[in-house]
């Protein structure tokens, strides 16, 4: 669940230096949106995203980079002269949880990794977070999703665990998530097998709820926040 | 009335898969009680097992697979590759038996001695990947049987159907570049179901994008969602893509009393989507359809499902 476990490490970067227009073209080769600016230690300075350059260059040269005109006028632009300086970083000790919260809050799609010394070692990218994701609640693994309505109350995970262990069924992940009943939490198991006909039977004969996951929704929560 | 063929052979009950187990031999006898209580057996031409020959096999299969699924099985090991493919010492002949039994029904089809036919076969197949066994599936029998007829018999294009409530990701992924074969499947949501995969934005991939289609559904959907999504999708699409041959993996698991799933299917369903798939081969490829069995765990519903899934193939 750490930074560097889930960031991109080989990194494009450029110097400062550096032409926008080489900038625009390093970009677009290697399909990326954010190119972290370093100077010669390694040590991060800026960043520079696709919508900075499509700011900086006019339209028509990303079209047609030919046209001499326009070209001349921003030939001499430079990288240092559009960055975004000081850009909010993340530590590779730090989690992916907090890179979610720290993205989430600061809008932005990807924050350049820097260690103490303020040398890039990574970028973690939206899109790095959601493969991280995917890996977590395990449904890139074949398996089955139950819902169960528990109270909430301590030691009712571990029946649920037990009875899934007993079955010799091994676990994708489990989720827990506020229900919009009051006093009642929905957990999720994510089981790695199609055979759950029995454990469902099962969890019914233990007396809990298996909930149509039909009636359980994201939706649903404002509704018991609001209450 | 067609002339369908029954492929059904008691070999396919020696794979056995232990306790608390849903994919059992008894599904099989329950498919025969209903055909025979039904008093279809006689209106049918039956068929018996031969195996396969291996080269079949590895139009889909890997080599070294299938000798890692024999060696597995002849070792005495009861698992295979997951926890959920639970076998014995005859599973690797029983496999054989039944991709060997479809190709000889594929045979007779083309051969013109039956219109169609229902493959009873156990180990099912279409979780079944290149590689690896997953979902109680060592090979994917449908995917062989299209190779098979397109290699043996020069049919171009072939349609697959898959109305098992789980996606048959095996087949999916056996034809996600391939545009000569139509992959078509309904199934429980992804989210909600095993194995996973099977996204309505999943179409196949390089010069085979187009060629596969999903219909998910939602837990508690059954009837109703079934009929349209048909109409709009399956229909729709084997008219734009015209298939040579229709191939169906045939699962019952999406009735409501089957507790694999949380569809809810009626028996009454079933029989519409069957005799829907007939008007679709009738109209593209002369009625020509071999339906194989997939999932479907309920011993109480198979009987009447089979029952009415044959009577569907003889257009009584």
């Amino acid at each position: 669940m750490f930074v560097s476990r889930s960031m991109t490490q080989k990194v494009i970067t450029t110097g400062s230096e550096a032409s926008v227009f080489d900038a625009y073209e390093k970009m677009s080769q290697n399909r990326i949106r954010h190119l972290p600016i370093i100077d010669a230690d390694g040590r991060l300075i800026g960043i520079v995203t696709d919508r900075d350059i499509r700011s900086a260059l006019p339209y028509s040269m990303i079209k047609d980079p030919a046209r001499t005109a326009e070209t001349e006028k921003v030939k001499d632009l430079k990288v240092k002269d559009i960055m975004t300086t000081d850009p909010k970083t993340i530590g590779p000790h730090h989690t992916i949880q907090d890179a979610l919260v720290l993205i989430q809050e600061l809008r932005v799609g990807a924050l350049p990794v820097v260690d103490k010394e303020g040398k890039l070692k990574g970028i973690l990218s939206v899109r790095d977070l959601l493969r991280a994701f995917i890996n977590v609640l395990g449904f890139g693994q074949p398996g089955t999703l139950l819902c169960i309505l528990v109270e909430e109350k301590v030691g009712q995970m571990k029946k649920i665990v037990d009875a899934i262990t007993e079955e010799g069924i091994s676990f994708g992940s489990v989720l827990v998530a506020r229900y919009f009943e009051k006093d009642k939490r929905a957990v999720f198991p994510y089981l790695l097998t199609q055979n759950v006909a029995r454990i469902k039977r099962k969890f019914k004969d233990m007396g809990y709820t298996l909930v149509d996951p039909m009636e359980w929704y994201l939706d649903e929560l404002p509704k018991y926040e609001k209450e | 009335m067609r002339k369908t063929g029954f492929l059904y052979d008691e070999r396919f009950l020696l794979h056995e898969t232990g306790p608390y187990h849903p994919e059992v031999p008894e599904r099989l006898t329950a498919i025969y009680q209903g055909i025979e209580e039904g008093g279809l057996l006689p209106k049918l031409v039956r068929i018996k097992a031969n195996p396969a020959q291996r080269r079949w096999i590895e139009t889909v299969h890997d080599s070294a697979y299938i000798d890692r699924f024999g060696d597995t099985c002849f070792s005495g090991k009861r698992v295979f590759d997951h926890p959920d493919n639970q076998m014995c010492a005859d599973t690797y002949d029983a496999a054989f038996l039944a991709v060997g039994g479809i190709l000889q029904t594929i045979d007779m089809v083309m051969e013109g001695e039956i219109d169609n036919a229902f493959c009873a076969v156990r180990p099912p197949g279409h979780h079944a990947e290149r590689d690896h066994a997953l979902g109680f599936c060592y090979f994917n029998n449908v995917a062989i049987a299209a190779r098979y007829l397109q290699q043996k018999w020069e049919i171009e294009k072939i349609g697959i159907i898959d109305f098992d409530v789980h996606h048959g990701n095996g087949t999916q992924n056996i034809f996600d570049q391939d545009p000569t074969v139509f992959y078509y499947s309904i199934h429980e949501h992804p989210t909600f179901s095993f194995p996973g995969t099977g996204r309505e934005f999943e179409f196949g991939s390089g010069p085979g994008y187009g060629y596969t289609k999903n219909n998910p559904v939602l837990p508690g959907q059954g009837d109703a969602e079934y009929t349209v999504l048909v109409e709009e999708n399956l229909v729709k699409d084997f008219e734009r893509f015209q298939p040579g041959f229709v191939l169906v993996s045939a699962g019952f698991d999406g009735h409501k009393d089957d507790d694999m799933s949380d569809v809810n299917l009626t028996t009454e369903c079933y029989s519409w989507l069957m005799k829907r798939i007939m008007k679709i081969a009738d109209r593209h490829c002369n009625g020509r359809i071999v339906s194989v069995l997939e999932g479907g765990y309920c011993l109480q519903r198979l009987p009447e499902l089979a029952r009415n899934h044959v009577a569907a193939l003889l257009k009584e």
